[in-house]
């Protein structure tokens, strides 16, 4: 069982497996690109490359409330994605994530696992990335 | 310019030259050590070393001269006796790797070498002797001396490792001047050496008159009539001046030549710590590439040859077994493929395993499998641990550039790392302007001119303007790529972009001029959004997003074809509907209740896709729209459609939950044509104002 990056978005806890993690930083301000999806908050600067910035709630169908004030950098399938979250709450071991319910609504999670009595959706990073991938529409 | 300036440009441009010359140094020591050398080889080793000395010598470098002058009274010797005895290579090679960590400033210390050195021309001279007492005087060998002075006699004393070094000479001639004039002289090409930041400097000039020539052009289009001359003038010095900046984006390129010297002596010194033979092949190195990208490229090719030779070749025994030569092959290939160019590191070695190749048809392709980070450390792959490393390297480097990479390999039959690099496109020349706050660019060369909007004719029903006796569809940047932006003002500053054979004018709120940019890709994300070419980071920390010059016109000529559709619409059929709402069950209710009322419907989730949809489909008639959405709420929704010179009087209908008169003012204040509250909604009252505003 590997670590977890352990996120908060819109008040519902979720997981990223920490391999996929680059870093964790200030949404900060976006640069907006007229005509990209809805999800796509905007693009920006990060150690001098291109990141697109994906608003994860809104990816993962969860209303927020307020707008989200960090922004994790992810990388798979060899591009690298920034995530916009409301906070990082830690990092370490998950228990094995259960199967994910057949009415998982995104079908972006790999699972979920209570930890601490708190629900953490374990995510399915890969599976995110392709469903971002504009080469594979 | 200052004395210490004078001094430092004069250093930078010894460790230039003497970089250079030491790695033909070790193409022509490697050639005699596998037995190709010959008299020109000498000559031209012994040059090299009486260069880098005197130069050394006049900038003070004490060290380096004492170690070029010890490998050089070696050759003279050598030239004296016509015998290079193989042996002498490595000290050799030793002498100019250490020459080299002199010149980059990582010296160490030489006195072991100086002292090897200083052996080896005794042993020289002890040979020599012995030949001219069997040869006679008239034994002056192969290699014919021609220069008496250099032909010291071996009783010289070796010079002695220097302690302190000498005082810095301020009066020094250009040492490159010397090199040149000498290569100026053999060589078919004059060739001259310019410090990389001179050019630069030139290329930000041409770029800073380009700006220059965009301002005049926009402040003489403000003038009513252009006399024939002025503009005959200002063509003529557009040309030259689009040939200057040509030149020096010219001068940015170089060929691959320029980074693989040191290779070969790379993997000569990688084959022996490895105890491998391999032979190495450069092919296609006059093939040139942006400056910027091969001095990263260089690294990146270290990596690859490393994993070639380490991982990928096998032992000379290995090879025996599996009835391949017992020399391994390396090759680096750079074949030109129209605007990108593709790199090829290709060995003829053990390649992947066939778990290694199912694993990788499992995550895709084998690039994906042997370019994730940590890669080498997974357990299915132990055989091949290491020949990952550095691939996640090469793969951000090459996807950064807007580029690919690809590993073709099967078990066996060795491996083919492929890069294909674009040219030059990472350094693009672009019109920068700003539309709703955010920065623009497009490709200077797709730019024709800029105007100022004044007369706007309709064409069609469709905005448009003359110019030079040819009417041009007139689009609005805020439209063409579907943005919120406020109106444009009285006259806006007007791009008349060419791409292929369509030509369309572009209207944005102000010009920021003309810039040389390093063009940065989008990424997988966005790569289904062809309106961009890229992004560009700006001297004050803002993005600009590059657009594509072929959706400026492709857009605005479908623009402008849109009112005359080309099958003629039913007279009978129904007004066609965008309902944007984010409430997917207001959505569908809205959607359910038009339709029904026989109008076709489409729908948005938000402003932002609603301007999209409008801009895909020249068919929607009236547009009802939530208040309050993500993205693009529907009063910035109704700006945007009203900004737009190609819907400013599209019908827009404002359905929301808040019904207070300060919101009604607000809508209807953004142009709405209707406000209705969802607290007093009724379907009867939507399909009256509805028909009402299409007229049925």
């Amino acid at each position: 069982m590997g670590s977890y990056v352990r996120v908060t978005v819109a008040g519902e806890a979720y997981a990223l497996p920490v391999e996929h993690v680059l870093e964790v930083g200030e949404l900060g301000q976006l640069r907006a690109v007229p005509g990209a999806r809805a999800e796509l908050l905007g693009i920006k600067s990060v150690r001098g490359q291109i990141v697109p910035v994906v608003d994860l709630g809104r990816l993962l169908g969860v209303h927020r409330a307020a707008p989200p004030g960090r922004l994790l950098v992810a990388e798979a399938l060899g591009f690298r994605v920034g995530f916009a979250i409301d906070e990082v709450t830690g990092i370490g071991d998950l228990g094995e994530p259960e199967e994910p319910d057949e009415d998982t609504e995104s079908g972006l999670l790999a699972g979920a696992t209570l930890s601490d009595g708190v629900l953490v959706g374990v995510l399915d990073v890969p599976r995110m990335f392709e469903s971002l991938d504009g080469t594979r529409r | 310019m200052s004395e210490a300036a004078a001094e430092a440009e004069l250093a930078d441009l010894f460790r230039d030259e003497a970089m250079q010359r030491l790695d033909q140094m070790d193409t022509e020591l490697l050639a005699i050590e596998s037995g190709d050398g010959n008299a020109e080889s000498v000559d031209s080793l012994f040059r090299h070393a009486h260069t880098i000395k005197g130069a050394a010598s006049m900038l003070g470098f004490a060290d380096i001269r004492a170690l070029a002058h010890a490998a050089e009274d070696i050759l003279a010797q050598v030239r004296e006796t016509g015998v290079f005895p193989p042996d002498l290579a490595a000290p050799l090679l030793r002498a100019t790797s250490a020459l080299r960590a002199m010149v980059t400033g990582s010296a160490e210390p030489t006195g072991d070498l100086l002292s090897d050195l200083a052996a080896c021309r005794a042993a020289l001279a002890d040979d020599q002797a012995d030949a001219a007492a069997a040869a006679g005087p008239e034994g002056s060998g192969l290699w014919q001396a021609n220069q008496p002075e250099s032909a010291s006699p071996p009783q010289t004393s070796p010079p002695p490792a220097p302690l302190v070094p000498a005082a810095p000479v301020t009066q020094a001639p250009a040492p490159a001047a010397e090199g040149s004039a000498t290569d100026a002289t053999t060589g078919a090409e004059h060739t001259l050496r310019v410090p990389a930041a001179k050019l630069d400097h030139l290329l930000d000039t041409a770029a800073e008159i380009m700006e220059y020539r965009s301002r005049l052009t926009y402040a003489l289009g403000q003038q009513e009539q252009l006399s024939e001359d002025v503009s005959d003038v200002l063509g003529a010095g557009g040309r030259l001046l689009g040939e200057l900046s040509d030149t020096a984006l010219g001068m940015r390129m170089l060929p691959i030549s320029a980074i693989t010297g040191p290779l070969p002596r790379a993997v000569r010194d990688l084959a022996r710590a490895a105890g491998k033979e391999v032979e190495f092949v450069v092919t296609g190195a006059d093939t040139e590439l942006d400056r910027v990208i091969l001095e990263s490229l260089s690294e990146l090719l270290n990596h690859l040859l490393r994993n070639a030779i380490v991982h990928g070749i096998e032992t000379a025994a290995e090879r025996e077994r599996a009835a391949k030569p017992r020399r391994g092959r390396v090759e680096l290939r750079a074949v030109p493929r129209g605007s990108m160019v593709e790199i090829v590191v290709a060995d003829d070695g053990r390649g992947v395993s066939p778990e290694t190749i199912e694993a990788a048809g499992r995550e895709g392709s084998l690039a994906s499998l042997l370019a994730m980070p940590g890669y080498s450390t997974a357990k299915e792959v132990t055989e091949l641990a290491g020949r990952g490393v550095g691939l996640d390297a090469v793969k951000a480097f090459v996807n950064s550039l807007g580029g690919n990479l690809s590993i073709r390999s099967q078990p066996g039959q060795g491996m083919e790392v492929v890069l294909l690099l674009p040219l030059g496109l990472a350094l693009s020349e672009v019109l920068l302007f700003e539309r709703g706050g955010d920065v623009y660019g497009m490709p200077l060369s797709a730019v024709e001119e800029v105007v100022m909007l004044t007369k706007t004719l309709t064409l069609q029903g469709r905005p448009a303007m003359a110019v030079r006796g040819q009417s041009l569809p007139v689009t609005d940047i805020a439209v063409t790529l579907g943005m919120g932006a406020p109106p444009l003002g009285d006259r806006p500053p007007a791009i008349v972009v060419a791409a292929g054979d369509r030509r369309a004018v572009t209207t944005c709120d102000s010009l920021l001029g003309a810039e040389e940019v390093v063009v940065k890709p989008l990424g997988p994300v966005l790569a289904d959004l062809a309106d961009y070419v890229g992004a560009t980071l700006l001297g004050d920390g803002r993005i600009a997003l590059l657009v594509a010059s072929a959706t400026l016109t492709r857009k605005a000529t479908l623009a402008a074809a849109r009112p005359e559709p080309e099958t003629a619409p039913d007279p009978a059929a129904a007004p066609k509907i965008l309902v944007v709402e984010d409430s997917f069950s207001v959505r569908e209710l809205q959607r359910s209740i038009l339709e029904t009322a026989g109008y076709p419907v489409v729908t948005a989730q938000d402003g932002r896709d609603a301007l999209a949809v409008l801009d895909r489909d020249g068919q929607i008639a009236l547009v009802v729209t939530d208040l309050e959405m993500p993205e693009l709420n529907g009063i910035e929704l109704t700006r945007a459609i009203r900004a737009s010179a190609a819907r400013s009087s599209l019908p827009v209908v404002i359905v929301t939950s808040r019904g207070s008169d300060g919101d009604r003012r607000r809508g209807i204040e953004a142009g709405a044509d209707a406000y209705m509250s969802k607290s007093g909604f009724d379907q009867q009252t939507l399909l009256a104002i509805v028909a009402r505003l299409v007229g049925r």
